[in-house]
């Protein structure tokens, strides 16, 4: 099954996990804007976690031209911040991550009665100075053992503008798929996840 | 992770896919560092990313003609300064270097960038694997900072030439709009008026004397200030020297000067002194046109001059063909109008002709005597249309001049062109007439000359001659003898009516003399001065004499200007 992501000529597979870099927030949303606008159109439940701005002005975004309201009320879509999922508690824990996903999305599939869930981060939360963000790769390596648990797809957001390059060496290592300047390319040598946490240990 | 060596778990390929990932991740930092036009996000993106391509670590990034960029090493100058000299004996090319502390140490240098190297170093050597990965990664970051300095340099260059062109197009929007001043003729207002919307400033003309000519814009000043003569030609004298726009006050001010001639200043109001490029150039445009249409009225000014003065001679010539018609048609004069010949004569408190012509022409103007005049030899000739009070006439010129001397000779009345070279002659002989009888400053007519005038109106010269001979042929013989001056004491006295008293003042001499000179007369001639005939005949006799010296003198060239007034011989 291939998934639109809202840009003209771009789709993705089922489970794909992709990293997609953009710079500055003008850039975030000619990505994530389109991606929301095309899950909502297609009937997928769309969840969100923003970092850069509050979920409001995602929404608001996305009142241009959509029923928004009615979408959230309905659990279609769901736009949270950072502080209440990847940074709850003050910190990042892989585990309750990968947890928080696994039943949003179980329970989206079970009770709200969508067929496929496309979730998308804001990952600018991962240079804030608390407890875990280290985490953040081997985290996304972890995601990789996640996403072939259902019919899901998940973006991760990734300004260039703020992370190193050691880091962004470090997310294409563990990401199938890149999306960057409006083309998604395949990464046939990532590292799985037991690949590249050995290689951190 | 970047093993050299494969790590326990580590699968067998996972070494070649990390280095095939890495160099994957070096594409897209390609792409990324490429596109991106800020050299401090290349750098930090490149500098940032060496951690990840093995054990090195960044020293220092160096570009050559920006100095140190990245440090996290060597802060110190001295082992700064060794570095730099280890970098320049490179010879652009890269290669090893010593660095305290790092068992190995390398300069890669920056693609594109000749002089220009990533030092890094490290604990141990790092696989030649790494190496290479370290020495793309150095590539890609030259390319890329040589990329942004391109693109940074057409940015610049592109803004400037925007601003080039702007500049451009404001001042075709400028030339255009002053052109269209002067093609449609809108004069000084039509050229404030457009400077004003030009610039938003309020803008003044004014005159070489600082009198307003126009004005565009609010905040006019009622009455509208004028510096006195002096302040006013030192600010001319500076604004010429330094030739282009410049501040007085609270003005910017540029000057009028068609062919060097300073005809005019105009003046845009900047109490703030805000005014830009853009709106001097404006003003210099302003005061190119603004040169043109004063020169141009300058020269309308000096033909219509030119014609009238032309016209004038013509007349005074006797000339009356169609041409003169159709020339004074063409100043939009009229001809048909009876006319008179006034000779002003004289001069103010200075020997300047033009000032005693100026003062001519004003009085002329405000009592309405005519336009149409020329000057001549310290005289002023008027073309009268309109009769008036010559005596008026005459004190409107001594006040124009303010003080000096001025008389008046008025012809007679000229009915068609051809009429006025004898009114012409008659304003002549009127003040030579008075020459001739001594007369004081005033204005004084062909008409009313009385006798005399009956006299000039004989065509037999001749005869009047004989009349005067046989009364007072003996008297002109011995002044002639003995350079006496008893036909100008008969006369005087007869003309003041036998007054002894007011006789010898007007000759300047003792009533004694007076009486001898009378009795000398009457000794020579046996004339009986106290009989009214012989008075009458005798009367008649000496004006006609007089006459007789005027036109005499019409006979023979002018005299010479400023001769002023000739010594009375009566």
């Amino acid at each position: 099954m291939m998934v639109d992501l809202g840009i003209p000529g771009l789709k993705a597979a089922q489970g794909d996990h992709i990293c997609a870099f953009y710079r500055g927030l003008r850039d975030r949303d000619r990505v994530l804007i389109p991606y929301l606008r095309a899950g909502l159109a297609a009937g997928d439940k769309c969840l969100c976690v923003v970092d850069a701005t509050d979920p409001e002005s995602v929404l608001a975004e996305l009142r241009c031209d959509l029923d928004v309201d009615r979408r959230v009320a309905a659990h279609q879509l769901d736009v949270l911040a950072s502080q209440h999922t990847y940074l709850d508690g003050g910190a990042f824990r892989t585990d309750r991550m990968i947890e928080f996903w696994d039943e949003a999305v179980s329970s989206a599939l079970c009770e709200d009665g969508v067929s496929f869930v496309r979730a998308v981060g804001e990952m600018t939360w991962a240079l804030r100075d608390v407890p875990g963000v280290d985490e953040l790769v081997g985290y996304e390596s972890r995601l990789n053992r996640f996403l072939p648990l259902y019919p899901q797809v998940i973006l991760c957001l990734y300004d260039l503008e703020r992370f190193s390059g050691e880091l962004i060496l470090d997310i294409l290592k563990t990401h199938p798929k890149i999306l960057v300047r409006g083309t998604v390319t395949e990464n046939p040598y990532y590292l799985e996840p037991e690949e590249f946490l050995a290689t951190r240990r | 992770m970047t093993a050299a060596a494969p790590t326990p778990g580590y699968p067998p390929d996972a070494v070649l896919r990390d280095q095939l990932s890495n160099l994957r991740g070096l594409l897209l930092f390609a792409v990324l560092m490429t596109e991106c036009d800020d050299e401090g996000q290349i750098t930090h993106l490149a500098t940032s990313s060496i951690p990840s391509l093995g054990t090195a670590r960044l020293r220092a990034l160096y570009i050559e003609g920006s100095g140190w960029q990245a440090l996290d090493g060597p802060r110190a100058e001295p082992a700064l300064s060794q570095l730099e000299a280890q970098l320049h004996s490179l010879d652009g090319v890269g290669g090893p270097v010593r660095i305290p502390g790092d068992a190995w140490a390398w300069a890669f240098a920056l693609g594109g960038r000749t002089g220009s190297f990533l030092v890094v170093g490290a604990a141990v050597e790092p696989s030649t694997e790494n190496r290479f990965l370290l020495q793309v990664l150095a590539q890609e970051t030259g390319v890329a900072l040589a990329n942004a300095r391109l693109h940074a340099q057409e940015r610049a260059t592109a803004k400037r030439l925007e601003e080039t062109l702007g500049a451009l197009q404001r001042s075709m929007d400028i030339h255009k709009r002053l052109t269209q001043v002067a093609v449609r003729c809108e004069g000084q207002e039509g050229l404030a008026q457009a400077i004003h919307e030009l610039t938003g400033y309020p803008v003044a003309i004014e005159d070489r004397y600082g009198n307003l000519r126009a004005w565009a814009g609010p905040d006019r000043t009622e009455p509208y200030p004028k510096d006195p003569a002096p302040k006013r030609e030192q600010l001319l004298r500076r604004l010429i020297r330094e030739a282009r726009p410049s501040r007085d006050g609270n003005r910017l001010v540029a000057l009028a000067r068609p062919r060097g001639d300073l005809l005019g200043v105009i003046a845009l109001v900047d109490p703030g002194g805000d005014c830009g490029e853009h709106e001097r150039v404006a003003l210099e445009h302003g005061a190119t046109i603004l040169a043109m249409e004063l020169a141009r009225l300058r020269s309308l000014s000096e033909a219509e001059l030119r014609l009238r003065r032309d016209l004038v001679e013509s007349l005074l010539d006797g000339t009356d063909d169609e041409t003169v018609q159709s020339r004074a048609q063409g100043l939009g004069y009229d001809l048909g109008r009876s006319h008179r010949v006034v000779i002003a004569e004289g001069r103010g408190r200075t020997r300047d002709d033009d000032v005693f012509f100026q003062a001519v022409r004003r009085a002329s103007l405000d009592l309405s005597v005519g336009t149409l005049m020329v000057a001549r030899k310290g005289a002023v000739l008027v073309l009268a249309s309109q009769e008036v009070p010559w005596e008026e006439f005459r004190q409107a010129v001594l006040r124009e001049l303010g003080g000096g001397r001025c008389r008046l000779g008025v012809g007679g009345l000229c009915e068609r062109p051809a009429d006025f070279a004898r009114s012409h002659r008659e304003a002549e002989l009127t003040l030579r007439m008075e020459d001739a009888c001594s007369r004081a400053d005033r204005a004084s007519s062909f008409d009313d000359l009385g006798v005399y005038r009956l006299f000039c109106e004989l065509p037999d010269l001749g005869a009047v001659e004989r009349f005067v001979r046989e009364r007072l042929g003996g008297l002109l013989d011995y002044d002639r003898r003995k350079h006496s001056d008893l036909v100008r004491t008969l006369t005087l006295f007869l003309e003041h009516g036998g007054n002894y008293i007011a006789t010898a003042e007007a000759l300047f001499v003792h009533p004694s003399t007076l009486k001898y000179r009378l009795q000398r007369i009457r000794d020579l001639t046996g004339y009986d001065l106290n009989n009214p005939d012989t008075r009458f005949s005798l009367q008649l006799s000496t004006r006609a004499w007089q006459m007789v010296r005027a036109r005499r003198e019409e006979e023979v060239p002018p005299p010479a200007p400023g001769a002023g007034r000739r010594a009375p011989t009566c």
